[in-house]
C-alpha cells in the first residue's frame, strides 16, 4: 500500500521537501508529532516558503501554549496559585474560545481536566487509577471554578489549564491562515491527522484523505474522503487506550466521572469550516461515548464514525 | 447528557472558532462573480461599447474575454452594428472521468501521518483562443415593420463557426404589442487535434482527420405585450435542430471494476447521438417602479436527449442619484440528466450506443448571484459599468448508481465560478 514514497530532500530548519505528482510535500516534526504541507505548485521556492511558514507557527504555537515549557503563559498560569494573571491577547481569544466550548458541552470540554491524565496510563495495558487518586483530582478539575474576565485569569491553586484539546487544531488553523494569505494556490495542512484544505487543486480535483483504521493505525485505510475546503479532525482511540474489564476505555476522559469515555466509537471524523470546529465537534461527539453518532446527525455537519 | 438543541452547538461553535482565528489571519476564502450585457438606449450616431473580463477565480479555466461592439444609428432608424470578441482560455476541463479517488494525505486519531502518491488526473489541459465576429443589421419599414439580419463567424484551434440570422418584427395596436419571428442557420467544423477519435475506445484509433460537420437551425416565434403603462409581458419559443458531429472530442468516460467500483484505469472516449432536437418557451416580465426595473424571467427546456431544464432569473435595476445605478441579479438553473449520461462504465459490461460522462449532460443545479453597479466618472464620457458574480454549480453528489467506494465519494463535487467584468459605454 506503499509505492513509490518520495525521497525526501531535507532542507534548512528541520522540514524536509519533495516533488510528489503534481504538488510539494513538505515534512517537519512539530506538536509531537508529524506534519505536512501539502502545495499544488511547479514553483519550488513557493512551496519551500509556505512550508517553513506553517513549521514556525506551529513551532510558536507549540513554544507558547505547550504545557510541557516552563517559559510560557500556560506554565505562569499554572503556576500562579490563585494570583490573577494578565494574558496577551490570542491567550484570551484561546481561552474565550474554551469557556464557551465549557458553556455548551454543559462542561465535557473543559481546559481544567488535564489533570485526570496523571492518574491514567493508557498503553494497552490494563492498569486503573484508584477510586481516591481519581477523587482527588476531580478535585482539582473545572472551568466552573476558574475567573476569567477577558483580561486576567484567576486559576485555584492546584488547578492546571492545558490547550492540549484545541492547541493543534488552532495551529492548523493559524498555518493555513498564513499560508492563504502568502499564496493563491491550493494547499493542504496535516499536523498530525488534523487538516484544513484550502481549495480546489487544479483541474477542480479535491484532495484526497485517508481514514486509518482504528485497529490497524497506519496500514491499513477505511476509506477516503475527498476534501476541497475546510476543516478535518479525528478524535478517536487508536492507540491510547487501557482494558479494564475486557473492556477497551479510549484515552479521552470526561472531567465529571474522571474516567475514559464508555461506548463511543472508535474513532469520529468531523468536516467543518475550520479545523478549531471540526476538532472540537469531534471531541464532543466522542465526549457522548454511545450518543456520538446522534450528536452528529444534529449539527449539519458532514462526519464519519466507526 | 444533553448537549442543548440539535445544530445549537454547530452554530455557537462556528462563531466561536470565528473569533478565535480573527484575532489574527483566518483560512482565506474567496467569494466573486460572470460575464456581461450592456443597455443601448437612445440613439446618437455612433454607439461603442467594450467590455473585459477583470477577474475570475474559476480554477478550471481562465478565459479572458474583451468584446468591442460599434453601432451605427443612421438617421431613418437603420441600425448597422460590428461586434469583435477574443476568448483566451486557458486552464483543463474535467474529462469525464469520476473524481479521483487518490489520496495525498491520511487522518488518523493517533497523529500518525503518511502519504501515499496515487496518480489520476481526470482533467484536459488546454489552451486556446477563440476569435468571433457578428454584423448585424436592422431596417424599420414603416413604423410597424423591422427586419434585422444578421452574420456571424468564429475560429478556434479547432472549431469553426459560420451563420447567419434573419428576424421579422411586427407591432400593432400602437406598438403595444410585437410579433416576431425569426430563423437562424449555422453550419460549424469540429477537426480535433490530433485526429477524431473512434468513439467509446480507448482513444488510440484515429478515425478521421478532417473536418466533421454540424449544422445547427433555430426558428423563433415570440410577442410582447404591453399590459399597463409599467407593465410588459413577452413570450418565446425557439425550436434549435442540430445535426451532425454532436459529441465532444476530448471527453471520456472511466470503466470501474464492477466489484469495488474503483477505477479501473481504463478510459472511453464517449459517443452522442448525431441529432438533438431542442425546444425551448421563455416567459419574461418587465416591470417598472418608481426607482427601478424589475426583470423577471423562467425558461423551460426540453430536447430529445432527454434533458429538461428550467431557469428562473429575476433582476432589479435600481436608479440611485447622479446616474449612478445598481442591479442585483439572481439566476437559479435545474436540469435532468441525457438519457445516456452515465458516471461511468462497469468492466465487463456490453458497450452501449451512446454514453457520455459530460457533467454538463447530468443532473445538476447551479445558482447565480451577482450585481451590476453602473457610474459614470465626472467630466469623463461615456458610461462604466462592474459586474461581479458568483456560480455554484453541483451535481448528484451519491447519484443512485453509485457502488462500493464510490459511496464514501462525492460523485460531483460542486464548482465555484466567480467573476468580475468590467464594462463601458459610449455614446457620441
Amino acid at each position: 500500500m506503499s509505492p513509490a514514497l518520495p525521497i525526501d530532500q531535507p532542507d534548512a530548519g528541520g522540514s524536509s521537501l519533495s516533488r510528489v505528482e503534481d504538488y510539494y510535500l513538505g515534512r517537519f516534526t512539530a506538536m509531537a508529532g508529524p506534519c505536512q504541507v501539502l502545495v499544488e505548485t511547479d514553483d519550488r521556492a513557493e512551496a519551500a516558503d509556505l512550508v517553513r511558514i506553517a513549521r514556525e507557527e506551529a513551532l510558536r504555537i507549540e513554544r507558547k501554549f505547550s504545557r510541557y515549557r516552563n517559559d510560557n503563559i500556560v506554565h505562569r498560569i499554572n503556576r500562579s496559585e490563585g494570583r490573577p494573571v494578565p494574558v496577551d491577547e490570542e491567550t484570551a481569544h484561546l481561552l474565550d474560545y474554551a469557556a464557551t466550548c465549557f458553556e455548551i458541552s454543559d462542561g465535557m470540554f473543559d481546559v481544567t481536566s488535564g489533570v485526570l491524565r496523571r492518574a491514567w496510563t493508557f498503553d494497552g495495558g490494563e492498569r486503573v487509577p484508584s477510586e481516591a487518586l481519581v477523587r482527588e483530582l476531580l478535585g482539582r478539575v473545572g472551568w466552573g471554578r476558574v475567573t476569567w474576565d477577558g483580561g486576567a485569569l484567576v486559576l485555584p491553586a492546584g488547578m492546571e489549564i492545558d490547550f492540549g484539546g484545541i492547541g493543534k487544531e488552532y495551529a492548523v488553523d493559524r498555518a493555513a491562515g498564513l499560508a492563504a494569505s502568502r499564496t493563491g494556490r491550493a494547499f493542504l495542512v496535516n499536523f498530525g491527522g488534523d487538516l484544513f484544505a484550502s481549495g480546489e487543486r487544479r483541474g477542480g480535483r479535491p484532495w484526497g484523505i485517508g481514514v486509518d483504521d482504528p485497529g490497524r493505525t497506519g496500514r491499513a485505510t477505511v476509506m477516503r474522503i475527498e476534501l476541497v475546503q475546510g476543516g478535518l479532525a479525528t478524535t478517536g482511540d487508536a492507540r491510547r487506550y487501557v482494558m479494564w474489564r475486557g473492556r477497551r476505555l479510549g484515552h479521552v476522559l470526561d472531567p465529571r466521572t474522571g474516567w475514559p469515555v464508555e461506548g463511543a466509537p472508535r474513532s469520529v471524523t468531523v468536516l467543518a469550516g475550520t479545523c478549531v470546529e471540526a476538532g472540537t465537534l469531534s471531541t464532543l461527539a466522542y465526549l457522548q461515548g454511545p450518543a456520538a453518532r446522534e450528536f452528529l446527525e444534529g449539527q449539519d455537519i458532514r462526519f464519519w464514525v466507526f | 447528557m444533553q448537549l442543548g438543541p440539535a445544530g445549537g452547538v454547530r452554530g455557537r461553535l462556528g462563531t466561536a472558532a470565528c473569533l478565535l482565528l480573527a484575532s489574527g489571519v483566518a483560512p482565506a476564502r474567496a467569494a466573486a462573480p460572470t460575464p456581461t450585457p450592456t443597455q443601448s438606449p437612445t440613439p446618437p450616431k455612433w454607439q461603442f461599447e467594450g467590455s473585459g473580463l477583470l477577474y475570475t477565480e474559476k480554477k478550471r479555466a481562465s478565459v479572458i474575454e474583451p468584446t468591442g461592439r460599434i453601432t451605427r444609428f443612421l438617421s431613418d432608424g437603420q441600425i448597422l452594428s460590428a461586434t469583435l470578441g477574443i476568448d483566451a482560455i486557458t486552464g483543463a476541463s474535467p474529462t469525464g472521468a469520476i473524481p479521483t479517488t487518490a489520496i495525498q494525505t491520511y487522518t488518523t486519531p493517533s497523529g500518525n501521518v503518511q502519504t501515499i502518491p496515487v496518480g489520476t488526473v481526470p482533467t484536459n489541459k488546454f489552451k486556446d483562443a477563440r476569435l468571433s465576429l457578428d454584423l448585424g443589421w436592422e431596417k424599420p419599414w414603416g413604423g410597424w415593420l423591422t427586419t434585422t439580419l444578421g452574420t456571424h463567424v468564429s475560429r478556434e484551434k479547432d472549431y469553426q463557426s459560420l451563420g447567419a440570422s434573419g428576424k421579422l418584427s411586427l407591432s400593432f395596436m400602437h406598438k403595444l404589442s410585437t410579433l416576431t419571428v425569426g430563423g437562424g442557420y449555422n453550419r460549424d467544423g469540429v477537426f480535433p487535434t490530433g485526429g477524431t477519435r473512434a468513439p467509446l475506445s480507448d482513444g488510440t484509433v484515429i478515425v478521421g482527420t478532417g473536418t466533421n460537420r454540424k449544422t445547427v437551425s433555430t426558428v423563433l416565434v415570440g410577442a410582447s405585450r404591453v399590459l399597463t403603462r409599467r407593465w410588459m409581458i413577452g413570450v418565446n419559443a425557439t425550436r434549435t435542430t442540430e445535426r451532425g458531429y454532436l459529441t465532444e472530442p476530448y471527453k471520456v468516460i472511466s470503466v470501474v471494476d464492477s466489484l469495488a467500483g474503483d477505477p479501473t484505469g481504463d478510459l472511453l472516449t464517449e459517443n452522442r447521438p448525431a441529432s438533438r432536437d431542442r425546444r425551448d418557451v421563455l416567459l419574461s416580465s418587465v416591470y417598472h417602479l418608481d426607482t427601478g426595473v424589475l426583470y423577471a424571467s423562467d425558461r423551460y427546456y426540453w430536447d430529445d436527449w432527454g434533458i429538461r431544464s428550467n431557469t428562473l432569473d429575476l433582476r432589479y435595476r435600481h436608479e440611485l442619484e447622479e446616474h449612478r445605478w445598481i442591479e442585483p441579479h439572481a439566476r437559479y438553473y435545474i436540469q435532468t440528466r441525457a438519457n445516456f449520461f452515465r458516471y461511468f462504465l462497469l468492466d465487463g459490461e456490453p458497450l452501449p450506443d451512446y454514453v457520455s460522462a459530460d457533467s454538463r449532460l447530468g443532473p445538476l443545479q447551479s445558482l447565480t448571484l451577482g450585481g451590476t453597479f453602473g457610474f459614470q466618472v465626472k467630466d469623463r464620457p461615456g458610461e462604466w459599468a462592474i459586474r461581479a458574480e458568483f456560480l455554484v454549480q453541483w451535481g448528484k453528489a451519491h447519484p443512485a448508481e453509485a457502488f462500493g467506494n464510490q459511496v464514501m465519494t462525492n460523485m460531483s463535487p460542486p464548482v465555484g465560478v466567480g467573476s468580475v467584468v468590467v464594462l463601458y459605454t459610449l455614446k457620441f
